[in-house]
C-alpha cells in the first residue's frame, strides 16, 4: 500500500528514532601542521612530493602517486587564483538568503592544489575567473585551527 | 567451486594498534599499505587494484567513509572496492581481494583494512545503537554488550563451563600479545584478575573484552606467476569462505554459530581439508570477547561442541600447545580497530606461515585458519592461509 497522500507520517503505525552520535576527529600529522600554521602564522602549508615534483594543497604526509612518505613541508603565503566560482543564494534548507554567497575554487600560489572558501569583499557582477585573491583571517584571540580561521578570500 | 588460479599473499604491514592515534584514517591507511608493500618488495607501480575493507561508516564518523580513505589506500585511479560485512570485514577483504586475482581479471591486488573507532563519543559503542531493528528492537534500547552477554550464559549453562575456563582466554590472548609490536592492551594477568574485574554486563567483565581501537592493516596478494618473481616464500590463499544467518538474533543458535561452520566448510572445502583440528596447525579465530573465541573454535570445526573450554583448560591453545590460537594475542591483546583487526589476524598468518613471528613464532606451521564475525552478530568470514 502506497502513503503518498498521506503529509504526516505520524498517521501511520510508527515507531519514532534518530541515529545521533558525536565526533571529535584528529586533524592527523598533515592537517595538524596545517592548522597551527594557519591558525599562529597566516600561512599555508603544503607538501612537496621530489620524485613526481607534485606540491600538494592540502597538504598530505603521502603522495599519492608514488606512494612516498612526504618530509618536504613548505610554508606559503595564503594567496591564490579563482579557478572557478559560483553564487548561492538559498541555504541548505532551499531558504533564501538574506545576502548571495560567493564560494569559489581557489588554486594556492606555488602548489598543485585549491582550497574551497568564500569570497569577500567583491561585488558579484565583479568576479572574474582568474582573479588574484589572498586570505582575511580572524582576530588571532578567535582563531580555532580550522579553515574556518579564514574568514573568507577578497580580491588581492 | 571452480577456481581460476591459486592466489598468494606475498606481503604485511600493519600500523600500532592504539585507543587513540593522531592519523587520520587516510594516514593510517597509507602508513599500512607502504609497510605490506615495504614488505613484498613492490612500490605502488606494481599493483593492479586495490580493496579496501573498513566497518561502519559510524565509528570514522565519516559517511561513505572508504571513498575518503581511498588516496591513504593507494588507490587513486586505479580500480579500487569497498568490502563489508561489519565486524567480519577484516577476513573478508582478502577474499574480496581474492577473487580479484582468482578470476584473472587482475595479477596483483593490495588489499587495507582501517578502522578509526576514537572519533566517536563518548564512546564507539553509541554507533551501535543505531544498527538495531529500529521497529521491533531499538525501542529497547539494547547495546551490543547485552547479546553478547545471552550468548555467553546460555553458552555457560548448556555445556556447563565454568567462568575460570573462559577467563583463561584473556589471561592468553593478553599474554601472547606481550610479543606483538602493534599491541595496546598486551600484560601479564590472572584468572583472578579477570574474575574479579568489573561486572559490565553479567556474565561480561572488563576482562573478558576488547577495547575499542585505531589502526589499520594491509596484504599484498598476487597471481602465482608474480608471487614467483617477488618471493621464494609466497604463502597461498587455499581456502575462503563466508556466511551470513538470519538477521534476526532471536532467530538464531544462542550455542553454536552456525553461521560460521558454513563458512568454514565452504573454505575447508576448497583447501580440501577434511579433518580440521589435524590438518590445521594454528587459529586466529575472531575474539572480541572471550567466549567468542571458544565459540568460534567450535563454528571453525577445530573442537566439538562445548568441548573448547576443557582445550583451554588443557592448554591445547596456548602457543607450544597443540592446536596454538590466536598467537598474534587476538584482539583482547593486539587490540580491536574492527576491520583492521580481522586483517590483522591475517597478516599473522602470513608471518607465522613465513616463519617470521619472531617471538610470537609457532613451530613447524604449514596450514593457518582466520575468522571474523560481525555484520548483525551473524556473518562467518573465514580463510586459509597455505605456505
Ligand atoms: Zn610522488
Amino acid at each position: 500500500m502506497a502513503y503518498d497522500k498521506i503529509r504526516d507520517p505520524r498517521r501511520i503505525m510508527h515507531v519514532e528514532g534518530d541515529m545521533e552520535v558525536d565526533y571529535i576527529y584528529t586533524a592527523g600529522i598533515a592537517g595538524e601542521r596545517f592548522f597551527v600554521a594557519l591558525r599562529d602564522k597566516e600561512k599555508l602549508v603544503a607538501t612537496h612530493c621530489d620524485k613526481c615534483n607534485h606540491t600538494f594543497m592540502p597538504p598530505r604526509m603521502y603522495c599519492d602517486r608514488c606512494f612516498a612518505e612526504l618530509s618536504n613541508w613548505i610554508e606559503l603565503p595564503p594567496t591564490g587564483a579563482i579557478a572557478s566560482y559560483t553564487i548561492t543564494h538559498e541555504d541548505n534548507n532551499g531558504e533564501r538568503l538574506p545576502e548571495p554567497i560567493v564560494l569559489a575554487f581557489i588554486e594556492i600560489e606555488k602548489t598543485d592544489g585549491a582550497l574551497i572558501h568564500q569570497i569577500g569583499e567583491v561585488k558579484p557582477g565583479a568576479l572574474k575567473i582568474g582573479m588574484r585573491v589572498q586570505a582575511v583571517f580572524k582576530k588571532k584571540s578567535e582563531r580555532t585551527g580550522a579553515l574556518t580561521d579564514i574568514r573568507y578570500f577578497k580580491p588581492a | 567451486m571452480n577456481v581460476k588460479r591459486r592466489v598468494a599473499v606475498v606481503g604485511a604491514g600493519i600500523t600500532l594498534f592504539r585507543r587513540r592515534l593522531k592519523e587520520t584514517g587516510k594516514e593510517l591507511s597509507y602508513l599500512a599499505a607502504n609497510a605490506a608493500l615495504e614488505s613484498a618488495g613492490m612500490t605502488m607501480d606494481d599493483i593492479d587494484c586495490v580493496v579496501m575493507g573498513t566497518a561502519p561508516d559510524a565509528f570514522d564518523g565519516i559517511h561513505m567513509k572508504a571513498d575518503n580513505l581511498l588516496d591513504g589506500a593507494g588507490a587513486t585511479r586505479k580500480p579500487y572496492s569497498r568490502v563489508y560485512v561489519g565486524g567480519g570485514t577484516g577476513v573478508f577483504s582478502p577474499i574480496g581481494g581474492w577473487w580479484h586475482v582468482a578470476s584473472g581479471l587482475f595479477d596483483t591486488c593490495l588489499v587495507v583494512a582501517e578502522e578509526k573507532m576514537s572519533p566517536c563519543i563518548p564512546h564507539p559503542q553509541t554507533a551501535f545503537r543505531t544498527i538495531w531493528d529500529p521497529i521491533i528492537t531499538r525501542p529497547l534500547n539494547p547495546n551490543l554488550v547485552w547479546i553478547f552477554a545471552l550468548e555467553m550464559n546460555r553458552y555457560m549453562k548448556t555445556y556447563n563451563i565454568p567462568k575460570e575456563h573462559i577467563a583463561m582466554v584473556a589471561v592468553k590472548n593478553k599474554g601472547n600479545a606481550l610479543d606483538h609490536p602493534s599491541a595496546q592492551l598486551a600484560a601479564k594477568i590472572t584468572v583472578e584478575d579477570v574474575l574479579n574485574s568489573e561486572t559490565m554486563v553479567w556474565p561480561v567483565q572488563r576482562l573478558d573484552i576488547s577495547p575499542p581501537s585505531d589502526g589499520a592493516a594491509a596484504l599484498v596478494l598476487t597471481s602465482e606467476d608474480v608471487a614467483r618473481k617477488f618471493t621464494d616464500a609466497p604463502v597461498w590463499i587455499d581456502g575462503v569462505g563466508w556466511s551470513l544467518d538470519s538477521a534476526y538474533w532471536t532467530n538464531r543458535d544462542l550455542c553454536f554459530p552456525q553461521y560460521v561452520a558454513e563458512a568454514a566448510k565452504m573454505a575447508y572445502k576448497m583447501a580440501k581439508i577434511t579433518d580440521p583440528p589435524k590438518e590445521v596447525d594454528f587459529a586466529e579465530p575472531y575474539d572480541p570477547f572471550t567466549y567468542k573465541e571458544l565459540h568460534h573454535m567450535e563454528g571453525l570445526l577445530l573442537a566439538k561442541k562445548g568441548e573448547a573450554p576443557q582445550l583451554t583448560a588443557d592448554g591445547v591453545t596456548q602457543r607450544d600447545g597443540d592446536l596454538p590460537i590466536c598467537p598474534s594475542g587476538g584482539l583482547l591483546g593486539v587490540g580491536n580497530p574492527i576491520a583492521a583487526a580481522g586483517l590483522m589476524k591475517c597478516c599473522e598468518m602470513f608471518w607465522q606461515l613465513r616463519n617470521e613471528a619472531g617471538k610470537r613464532q609457532v613451530s613447524g606451521a604449514e596450514t593457518g585458519v582466520a575468522q571474523a564475525w560481525g555484520d548483525l552478530m551473524q556473518v562467518g568470514t573465514v580463510t586459509v592461509f597455505r605456505r
